[in-house]
């Protein structure tokens, strides 16, 4: 039974650690999601998709994040199923290729994001925001919900283990009592969630929230030699890709579609 | 026959991490007890493991002789029915009454029984003029009674309240004594996880600590909770009662007195000289 626990959420908590992945700048980790993400969403082919989800997991190995990364990418396994028997129905031609490109796709972003909420902080997130210009109430409410993930992880699981306690069968009947059943745990959830969202609100008022319009930070961070360097090459190699896939000019082994 | 047997029992939640280390003892039908210890001690820890919500790593657990390796949830929440610390994690339905309703129908009873243990249990716990307005409508002390009285509907064997006075004022305090009180009398295996020792000496009779994921003592209440060094390794304060006992130990007072009468006894024999 212990396969109800929230376990794809722990994959998404900043664990601190020295590593050369975590010690990154936020905004030169944001470039490399964001390069690696498009180049996912850029081919509906598996093989450059497999490829950026392989090279995610040597960043992984160099984050020493293997264990919280993999409770994430079991935690997504029945999705996954479910990305490839909606698109290989969905799908009007190459229904396989479709389906795995889809399936990989997903495989490979959640990799990514992973990668980026296990090996950065949400206070470095928050100033990395800031410094690209987004206010900070909006950065504030990015960095409360990343910090929120393990406390809804907890309520969860005390939720799930209230209601059980009470003779609720979660794994029981066909999938549409499934739901159903999941509405007492979605309810007080919900809920549960909201009212916590109010004391927190009235909890940063009393210590003066807003009361000023620009605040100081207690630390801040700086792009280095390595950042840089980094984003620099990210970059370049994204514009190259581009360029090529635009120019039709990229090996056609790239293009392989599974057959069937 | 014994409620709850406890056998060598370890449990982490990361590989290595002990939460519980070695834990044993018996509970027999009809007794009270009262789980104790400091935070993060493995309290709730323990009680998820009678109802099976967690299996033992090494060791076993039994309720009423059925492993519960070998149960579901389902099958053995019937037998022992859990009240969860805070009834926000659990309160959902658009009714007290619903609510009320919902482990009924989830172990199958006839909408005759549910309909009577239903109206009777709202009696029982003065919330039958509650029963169509929504739980988050009620007051905290009746949104816990709620919570007890959705579990005590179907009247399982062995109950267990994890901190059931923790943030109730002294007049729901009183109330939730009152029903354990009903229960203990009506020969019920009751347990309860609490820090206050107060509501432990008036309710319990035997008392199991916990330090650190290991069982420290278990014993009578009473002398498990006037005792000095129990009471620090598990990060508790005695009760006042006791502690004025202590303070008067001079004069010839035992330490062991919990109870308001006992210490009236003992001054007025005191003064009496």
């Amino acid at each position: 039974m212990s396969h109800f626990r929230t376990t794809v959420l722990r994959g998404f908590e900043f664990k601190k650690k020295d590593t050369i992945i975590h010690r990154l700048d936020p905004r030169a980790k944001a470039v490399y999601v964001f390069v690696m993400s498009a180049i996912t969403l850029l081919f509906t082919t598996p093989i450059p998709i497999i490829m950026t989800f392989l090279s995610s997991l040597i960043v992984v190995v160099f984050a020493k994040v293997v264990k919280e990364w993999s409770s994430t990418m079991k935690g997504i396994i029945i999705l996954s199923l479910f990305i490839f028997v909606v698109n290989y129905l969905v799908a009007p031609t190459d229904k396989l290729n479709y389906a795995v490109s889809m399936t990989m796709r997903l495989i490979a972003l959640t990799s990514i994001f992973s990668i980026f909420f296990l090996t950065t902080s949400p206070e470095d997130f928050s100033l990395a925001l800031l410094k690209l210009g987004v206010p900070y109430e909006y950065t504030l409410i990015f960095t409360m919900a990343l910090r929120f993930i393990p406390t809804l992880a907890k309520d969860l699981q005390m939720i799930i283990d209230a209601q059980r306690s009470r003779g609720l069968e979660l794994e029981k009947g066909n999938i549409i009592q499934r739901i159903k059943r999941f509405l007492p745990i979605l309810v007080p959830l919900v809920i549960y969630e909201i009212k916590r969202s109010f004391m927190v609100a009235e909890a940063l008022e009393a210590r003066a929230f807003g009361a000023v319009e620009s605040r100081t930070y207690f630390y801040e961070i700086r792009m280095k030699l390595i950042d840089w360097a980094l984003s620099t090459s990210l970059i370049i190699s994204l514009v190259l890709i581009l360029y090529l896939y635009f120019m039709n000019i990229l090996p056609e082994w790239l293009f392989w579609k599974v057959p069937g | 026959m014994l409620a709850i047997e406890v056998k060598g029992l370890y449990f982490y939640y990361v590989k290595g991490e002990y939460v519980l280390e070695d834990i044993n003892f018996e509970i027999e039908e009809g007794e009270s007890v009262v789980i104790m210890g400091s935070n993060g001690a493995g309290k709730t820890t323990l009680i998820k493991h009678f109802n099976g919500l967690l299996k033992p790593i090494k060791g076993h657990v039994k309720v009423l002789g059925k492993d519960t390796k070998e149960c579901t949830v389902a099958e053995l929440s019937k037998l022992v029915g859990i009240v969860f610390q805070n009834p926000g994690h659990q309160l959902f339905a658009e009714t007290v009454e619903k609510e009320v309703r919902f482990a009924l129908e989830n172990f199958g009873f006839s909408e005759n029984e549910i309909r009577r243990r239903v109206s009777e249990i709202l009696k029982y716990f003065a919330l039958e003029k509650y029963k169509n307005l929504s739980p988050f409508n009620l007051s905290e002390g009746e949104k816990k009674r709620l919570a007890i009285a959705s579990v005590l509907v179907y009247e399982p064997d062995i109950v267990v309240l994890d901190e059931p006075t923790i943030g109730q004022d002294a007049i729901q305090r009183k109330k939730i004594a009152e029903v354990l009180r009903g229960l203990i009398r009506d020969g019920k295996t009751v347990i309860a996880v609490t820090h206050d020792v107060e509501f432990a000496v008036e309710l319990f009779q035997r008392a199991i600590i916990l330090s650190r994921g290991r069982l420290i003592a278990d014993g009578d209440v009473k002398d498990v909770l006037t005792d000095q060094e129990i009471l620090k390794a598990a990060n508790l304060l005695p009760s006042q009662i006791t502690e004025c006992a202590w303070l008067l130990r001079d004069l010839g007072f035992p330490n062991c007195i919990v109870s308001i009468q006992e210490l009236e006894e003992h001054i007025i024999k005191a003064l009496r000289g």
